[in-house]
């Protein structure tokens, strides 16, 4: 019974049903479902939705949406989960912000919420993040990476800065950098001086794996 | 319906675009000379140039292909570029008697970057005004509503014309097309709002009003509707909206389509709709052009 449901849960979100998705989750978490393997079938279903995008059926606005499911789907979880879950957050730490300039933050969203389903504490710096705030909070929190996330062509020149100006701080040897958003590739992440870039949530939980291992 | 009296800027030459990236990496000046030549066929009546960060780090290689596009087109150039440095390079470069005598359109000034106007000293010009930021008690801010647009067009306006002796018509005010798949702020509908503000204002009377309309379809789904690119119909979705209200002159691909489309038009009717939601309202309706 609970199988069906939670079949049900992903198939519903890959495929775009927001409301019946929310509900279905709603419902299984009121009925004590486990919050953690609730947020795994959102995890699952984001690799469909990923899939789907990659085969070119899905298209941003599918990105947006389901993004939009995760997070409503998260904040009904997560308060669930936070006793138990504290303990196991030790996959590593992660900066992540959309550079100065730009205030699109979607894909940064479903990244975020990847990483922290994925046990990566997470430190979401928000949109339009000047240089000296990704500086302060690599100070403070030390990363292993720090993600910068980009829609606009525009951000290219600000992850350059922002990767720039880590560098001069003293950390960047310290650190792994990746770039995302829907317009990067090889040559902007030669031109800003990035590790590496990626153009969905599942790579930038695969840079991370590779880079911090246990 | 083809659109009578709109002005074209053909935005081609600009490393945004791979294929012409791949023309300035390789210095191919005779593809970028072709490159020209197609626009212009195509309808441009003004070709804008910038060749990225190669334009600032070799002032040399940019002049070369300043002088060689002029000898490959008549119509007057418009350099793209925020930075005095580049455009005194530009400028220098210009020769308006290959243009027809026509001056070259400086890409653009902006309240945060008035000194701009220094270039007035190497040659006359006409400018694009951008009004996306603008100074507030000196701090720059983007332009976020469309009274802050339609004021900072109002306040550069003045300038140019009172102190510097520039006519109306050499006056191009960028209002700022956005990407639609993306647009949860509005920020489509403010565009347009600012373009309706900017007619309304006697001050501006005579001045153009330009937008980058590539933009609007950025990171659509690669979608044909009836053999027509799915970006290319917004592309002519937003003019039938934006030319009514004072729209005049595209920054855009002179070989795209541009029509005015039919009232019943499916994306037209999703461009009007989605632009009257925000959030993932906007988004939702926007993708029930391609799910069902």
């Amino acid at each position: 019974m609970q199988e069906q449901k939670s079949a049900t849960l992903i198939q519903r979100i890959a495929d775009m049903q927001e409301q019946e998705a929310i509900s279905l989750a709603r419902e299984m978490l009121d009925q004590g479902y486990d919050p953690i393997a609730l947020l795994g079938h959102c995890r699952e279903a984001m690799e469909i939705v990923g899939a789907r995008y990659e085969k070119g059926e899905y298209f941003l606005p599918e990105l947006m949406l389901a993004g939009e499911v995760l997070s409503a789907i998260g904040s009904l979880a997560k308060p669930l989960v936070q006793q138990r879950s504290l303990s196991m957050r030790d996959a590593g730490t992660v900066v992540i912000g959309t550079v100065h300039g730009d205030l699109h933050d979607i894909g940064k969203n479903i990244v975020t919420f990847m990483l922290d389903i994925n046990g990566y504490n997470v430190v979401d710096l928000g949109i339009d993040v000047p240089v000296e705030s990704f500086i302060a909070s690599i100070r403070e929190h030390k990363p292993q990476v720090v993600g910068l996330s980009g829609f606009l062509t525009v951000a290219f020149g600000s992850m350059k800065e922002t990767i720039d100006a880590i560098a001069a701080a003293g950390f960047r040897d310290g650190l792994k950098i990746m770039i995302g958003g829907g317009q990067v590739d090889e040559t902007v992440r030669n031109f800003t001086g990035a590790d590496a870039f990626g153009l969905n949530a599942m790579e930038a939980i695969s840079l991370c794996k590779g880079w911090i291992k246990g | 319906m083809p659109i009578p009296d709109l002005i074209i800027v053909g935005d081609r030459i600009n490393p945004g675009f791979k294929s012409t990236n791949a023309l300035i990496e390789n210095e191919d000046i005779a593809g970028l000379q072709a490159l020209a030549v197609r626009q212009v066929q195509a309808g441009a009546h003004y070709l804008d140039v910038t060749i990225g960060q190669r334009g600032s780090d070799d002032p040399q290689f940019l002049g070369e292909v300043i002088k060689a596009l002029q000898d490959a087109v008549e119509v007057p150039l418009c350099f793209d570029y925020p930075n005095l440095a580049v455009q005194e390079t530009c400028l220098k470069a210009y020769d308006p008697a290959k243009a027809g005598g026509r001056k070259p359109i400086v890409n653009s000034l902006a309240e945060t970057r008035m000194e701009m106007l220094e270039l007035l000293k190497i040659r006359p010009f006409e400018a694009v005004i951008m009004a996306s930021e603008y100074l507030d008690g000196g701090v720059p801010k983007p332009a976020r509503r469309c009274e802050d647009v339609a004021g900072v067009a109002r306040r550069l306006s003045d300038v140019l014309i009172r102190d510097h002796g520039f006519a109306a018509r050499e006056i191009f005010v960028d209002i700022t097309i956005n990407s639609l798949v993306s647009d949860t702020r509005g920020l489509t509908r403010m565009a347009l709002d600012a373009i309706r503000q900017i007619r309304r204002d006697p001050a501006l009377r005579g001045v153009h009003v330009i937008g980058g309309l590539t933009n609007i379809g950025n990171m659509l789904p690669p979608l044909e509707i009836d053999g027509v690119r799915l970006r290319h119909i917004m592309e002519s979705a937003f003019l039938t909206v934006a030319i009514p209200l004072g729209f005049d002159t595209v920054m855009g691909t002179p070989w795209n389509p541009f029509v005015i489309l039919p009232a019943d038009d499916v994306v037209l009717q999703t461009f009007k709709e989605v632009t009257e939601l925000t959030g993932m309202d906007a988004i939702r309706r926007l993708r029930k052009l391609w799910a069902t």
